[in-house]
């Protein structure tokens, strides 16, 4: 391998880039554009969302009102857990969205005539779980005042049960708090799949990549050349929606750094290896174009980059899960949002690792038997 | 091997080479030799193999089997032994479209690794030879045919190699440029370069030293130009000048006697068997009765594409 021929083929990779005035303008003005419309633009509905129950009180009024929970159809109880400590680690990980918790002696208050707070946990770190999340909880629980006061033919001056509701890792519930991490993979994935596919699409279709094989220039040479400029780029990409984010719409930043860059940087292997795929299975630009649009519809729909994951038919969940841009969103949001470190993210951290590593490796295996072929 | 024996080999030396892509063979087993310092011409029909071989010669094709050696060197076990030595234009001459003329030399000279006074050398030669003195800071999109053809021709070569492959490299050109283009041609050869050429133009043909035809990726015919004509040409063939081409055309492809008849430019061709007793005299006589008295015929000697026409015809 030689540095010297790596650094020529780097040169002219951005010689190449600079004479294309329209891809620059696109590729700056594209996170501009998707941050301001994902920035403004996001109201969905939530449903089924993963809901943990702490039922200290055990009795029949801590039962119904769980159920008036599990009825609603806007949250599934999949948890019941001993006590509020073991709360924390679901919520982290993500397992559970919304945690329900019934202090001891709620049925014995409510008959007393008292007040009785009730806590209801909210994982903020994806906004529209948050907002719609909460404000469905507080219906429910007011619709359970309401019933029990018909029931009984009683008319308290207390309200009954009382809700609490606290939203974890994220007060401000602005819906761009989620979608800047999450914008700063989905446009990582874009700029590199397209930008990189066509470049070699295009090196291919002008035949001068056939030429550069008969010279001394070889297939790992030529690939590290082709993708260090494109990472760099997707990088500048990076920093540009993450400023837009941090500076303009004011994203707190709980996390740990290194957890977004190791995140980010496996998530850059994978979307670099999907270009190349991309470029392998495409004879023209345009057919890399459509590859491209192939590949994007799906990842932004089922990802969870616009709609929650939760909310999302049981059949069409399992889907969710061999998308890489899933795992990164959880990675960047898990860290931007909750704070959340390697141990908590470990999960995704070793499915994202595990894309790149296939993904690219199954993409430069390719690419150099293609060459070679 | 040592430097002294490498040079006694001939530039290419292949046997048995074979590429087969799923069921279909491409290249199926030829045998060539191109002895160094000459032109050699290789011909075919588009898809018979031309590009396949070419690509195994310049090692970034895998081969299914045989041996190549190209320069003294195994290319099929050892092709970066020999991509240094060798240059390769073709016929999308391959230029960087979005580069200037001289960040496209200079990428070449740098994938070379020229060192800088050789590329200001060889970068003025090309510039000169190219005709694009004055223009090194143009795009190589703006530059036309021509100009892009000798610019590629110029980079394949910026490190001078001691064979150059060009593959169909005059195609898509205007005759003026591909008369210049040879002339280039001509002038690396004189300089000892050995050039692999392929073409369909079969007047290209007879610039050639030596020629081999391949046909469905077996070789059917080697030689020099005039060895191929008197080896492979047992009939005879007339020149038949007439305004009604195409009644004159079908009235011979059922004529008795005549074995082939085809378009040869502005003329026709008949091919006749050897022992026929016919002559010009006696054939137009025969199209004068047909109804084609405005017919001229001369018999003519064959030209490299009567050859080929008749190879292949054979080989069908």
């Amino acid at each position: 391998m030689s540095l010297k021929r790596i650094r020529l083929l780097i040169w002219k990779e951005f010689i190449q880039l600079r004479r294309d005035p329209l891809l620059i303008r696109l590729l700056l003005l594209m996170p501009v554009l998707q941050l301001i419309l994902f920035g403004y633009v996001v109201a969905v509905d939530v449903r089924n969302l993963a809901t943990a129950v702490v039922d200290l009180d055990q009795t029949s009024t801590s039962r119904k009102l769980e159920s008036a929970f599990s009825g609603s159809g806007y949250f599934t109880i999949t948890q019941h857990v001993a006590g509020e400590n073991d709360l924390r680690p679901l919520l982290d990980s993500g397992t559970v969205k919304v945690a329900l918790v019934i202090p001891e002696g709620t049925q014995d208050r409510l008959a007393r005539g008292e007040t009785a707070p009730i806590g209801i946990i909210v994982d903020g770190s994806d906004s529209q779980i948050s907002a719609v999340g909460s404000g469905y909880a507080s219906q429910i629980v007011a619709q359970f005042n309401t019933d029990r006061i018909a029931e009984q033919g009683i008319s308290l001056a207390a309200p009954g049960v009382d809700a609490r509701i606290r939203v974890m890792f994220d007060p401000t519930l602005d819906p761009i708090n989620t979608m800047i991490p999450g914008l700063i993979a989905a446009i990582m994935m874009i700029s590199l799949m397209a930008i990189m596919s066509q470049a070699v699409v295009k090196e291919r279709e002008s035949g001068t990549l056939e030429q550069m094989f008969v010279t001394p220039i070889k297939a790992t040479e030529y690939l590290i050349g082709k993708l260090t400029p494109y990472a760099a780029l997707a990088t500048a990409q990076m920093l540009l929606v993450a400023a837009g984010g941090l500076l303009w719409f004011r994203v707190p930043f709980n996390g740990d750094p290194w957890v977004v860059l190791v995140g980010l940087f496996l998530f850059m292997f994978t979307c670099l290896g999907l270009g190349l795929l991309v470029s392998l299975v495409s004879r023209t630009r345009h057919q890399a174009q459509q590859a491209v649009m192939f590949i994007m519809i799906p990842t932004m729909v089922l990802s969870g980059f616009i709609f929650p994951i939760q909310s999302m038919p049981a059949l069409i969940q399992p889907l969710t899960q061999v998308i890489p841009l899933t795992f990164a969103l959880e990675v960047l949001r898990g860290a931007f949002v909750k704070g959340s470190g390697f141990s908590a993210l470990a999960v995704p951290m070793l499915v994202l690792a595990g894309f790149a590593v296939v993904i690219f490796g199954a993409a430069i295996v390719a690419t150099r038997r293609r060459i070679a072929e | 091997m040592t430097d002294a024996t490498a040079h006694q080999e001939p530039a290419i030396s292949v046997r048995g080479l074979t590429k087969t892509f799923g069921d279909f063979t491409a290249v199926d087993g030829i045998d060539l030799d191109v002895p160094r310092g000459q032109i050699f011409g290789f011909l075919g029909p588009n898809g018979s193999g031309k590009t396949t071989t070419i690509r195994m010669l310049t090692g970034t094709l895998r081969t299914n089997g045989g041996t190549a050696r190209v320069l003294g060197e195994d290319v099929v076990r050892h092709p970066e032994l020999v991509k240094r030595r060798i240059g390769y234009m073709s016929q999308k001459f391959s230029l960087f479209e979005d580069m200037t003329v001289d960040e496209n030399l200079k990428f070449y000279a740098g994938v070379y690794d020229l060192p800088a006074e050789k590329f200001a050398a060889q970068r003025q030669y090309v510039l000169e030879m190219a005709d694009l003195v004055g223009r090194e800071g143009e795009l190589t999109r703006n530059l036309s045919v021509g100009w892009r053809q000798r610019l590629a021709l110029g980079a394949a070569t910026i490190h001078e190699p001691e064979l150059l492959f060009l593959d169909e490299p005059t195609s898509g050109v205007d005759p003026v440029a591909r008369r210049q283009f040879w002339d280039l041609l001509y002038d690396l050869a004189s300089r000892g370069v050995t050039l692999f050429v392929t073409t369909h133009y079969m007047d290209e043909a007879a610039h050639c030293n030596r020629l081999a035809f391949i046909y469905r990726g077996r070789i059917i015919a080697e030689g020099s130009p005039a060895e191929i004509r008197a080896d492979h040409m047992e009939q005879r063939i007339f020149d038949i000048i007439t305004r009604s081409t195409d009644p004159v055309l079908q009235w011979l492809e059922t004529a008795p006697g005549v074995d082939e008849a085809y378009l040869s430019g502005a003329s026709l061709h008949a091919v006749v068997p050897t022992d026929s007793p016919l002559t010009g005299a006696s054939l137009r006589q025969r199209l004068a009765d047909a109804g084609f008295a405005d017919a001229e015929v001369e018999a003519v000697d064959p030209t490299i594409e009567d050859v080929f026409v008749n190879l292949v015809s054979r080989e069908r």
